[in-house]
C-alpha cells in the first residue's frame, strides 16, 4: 500500500483584506501532498463575507480539501451557511462525521468536527451543577460520542481525526495553564484512543507546540498557523 | 489607582470581544505605567488595530506594541510518522 501525504493547517483567520494571499502558497500543493485538511478558524468573525474569501482561496485545488469549523467560524451564528458555502466549492466540511477519500487506491478516512473544551483528565469540568456547566460539558460529551461512533463504523486503510480543539495537553505547551479547559478536552482523545487512528490534527492553540501524542500512543499535531509558521504541515502516513 | 491586573484583564477582554480585533491570543501585561502587547498576527493592519483597541481600553497608559507580523511561508519539509 502506498504512503499518503497529509497536509494540514488551521487558524488561518482570513478576511476580506487577505484575499489571494494564502492562495499563492497553494499553487504547487499537489507536489507536496495528496490531501489538505483545514482545522477550523478559517475566518476571523464567522461572517459570510469572510467565508467567501475562504471558499475562493481553497476552491479548485488539485488535491481534495476536508475542513472543520472553529469557534471563530461560529461567532456570527452562521456555521451552517459557512459550511454550505465551502461545500459549494467542493470542500468537504465535517460536522462530527466521517468521509472516505480514495487516493491512488488507498482509502483515507477522515473523522472530525469542531470539538470543544472542558479540560484534561483529573482537572476538568464535570457534568454536574448548574445547567450552564452541564451544557458546556454535555456539548463535549456528545461530540466525543459521535466521533467514537464514526470511528467505529469507519472502513478505511488510513484513519485521521481532524479537530479544531485539542484532544491532548502536549500540544498546548506554551499556552497559560489557566485556559487549558477552553482549549480542548481529554474526552476527545479518549474516544479516538478507544477506536484507533493514525493521526490527529487540530488547531485553536496559537501559542502551543506542534507535536504531541494521546495517552494511547496516537500522534497529535497542532497545525495552527501561528504554531507552524508555514502554509501547512505535511505528514507522511 | 486601579490594580494593573484588572486593567490587563479589561484590555484582554476588549481585544477578544471588540469586532475590530476578536484576537484571543494576545498577551497583555501592565508594568510601570506601560501596556505591553505580545503575540502574532498575519498583517500589519491587525497589529495596529490591536494597539488602537488596547489603548482605548486603558487610557493613560503608554502602549508598547510588541505584536509581530508573521508571513506565511511555503510548506517546508514533511514529517514521516
Amino acid at each position: 500500500m502506498r504512503g499518503l501525504r497529509i497536509a494540514a493547517v488551521g487558524d488561518i483567520h482570513l478576511d476580506e483584506s487577505l484575499g489571494g494571499r494564502y492562495r499563492k502558497q497553494l499553487d504547487d500543493i499537489e507536489e507536496h501532498a495528496d490531501v489538505l485538511l483545514l482545522a477550523g478558524d478559517l475566518t476571523r468573525h464567522g461572517t459570510l463575507e469572510e467565508a467567501r474569501v475562504v471558499a475562493d482561496e481553497f476552491r479548485d485545488l488539485p488535491v481534495p480539501v476536508v475542513a472543520v469549523l472553529g469557534n471563530h467560524d461560529h461567532h456570527s451564528d452562521h456555521p451552517a451557511e459557512i459550511a454550505a458555502m465551502l461545500s459549494d466549492v467542493g470542500i468537504r466540511v465535517l460536522h462530527d462525521e466521517a468521509t472516505v477519500l480514495g487516493i491512488g487506491g488507498v482509502r483515507l478516512g477522515v473523522v472530525g468536527g469542531k470539538g470543544f473544551g472542558g479540560g484534561y483528565a483529573g482537572k476538568c469540568a464535570s457534568d454536574f451543577g448548574e445547567p450552564e456547566i452541564k451544557a458546556f460539558v454535555g456539548h463535549t460529551k456528545r461530540i466525543a460520542e459521535r466521533w467514537r461512533t464514526a470511528l467505529k463504523e469507519l472502513e478505511a486503510d488510513r484513519r485521521v481525526v481532524l479537530s479544531h480543539y485539542s484532544p491532548v495537553k502536549d500540544t498546548l505547551t506554551g499556552e497559560p495553564l489557566e485556559i487549558y479547559p477552553f482549549l480542548g478536552s481529554y474526552l476527545l482523545a479518549e474516544a479516538v484512543d478507544a477506536e484507533g487512528a493514525d493521526l490527529v490534527v487540530h488547531g485553536h492553540a496559537h501559542a502551543g507546540t506542534e507535536k504531541g501524542v494521546t495517552p494511547g500512543g496516537i500522534r497529535v499535531r497542532n497545525v495552527a498557523l501561528p504554531v507552524l509558521r508555514r502554509a501547512y504541515g505535511v505528514y507522511y502516513l | 489607582m486601579e490594580a494593573p491586573q484588572y486593567v490587563a484583564a479589561r484590555v484582554q477582554r476588549a481585544l477578544a470581544e471588540d469586532e475590530r480585533t476578536h484576537e484571543l491570543g494576545i498577551r497583555v501585561d501592565v508594568r510601570g505605567g506601560q501596556l505591553f502587547l505580545r503575540g502574532q498576527v498575519t498583517c500589519d493592519e491587525r497589529r495596529l488595530l490591536i494597539a488602537d483597541v488596547a489603548g482605548e481600553a486603558a487610557p493613560g497608559l503608554t502602549v508598547r506594541n510588541e505584536v509581530t507580523v508573521t508571513e506565511v511561508r511555503g510548506p517546508g519539509e514533511g514529517e514521516r510518522l
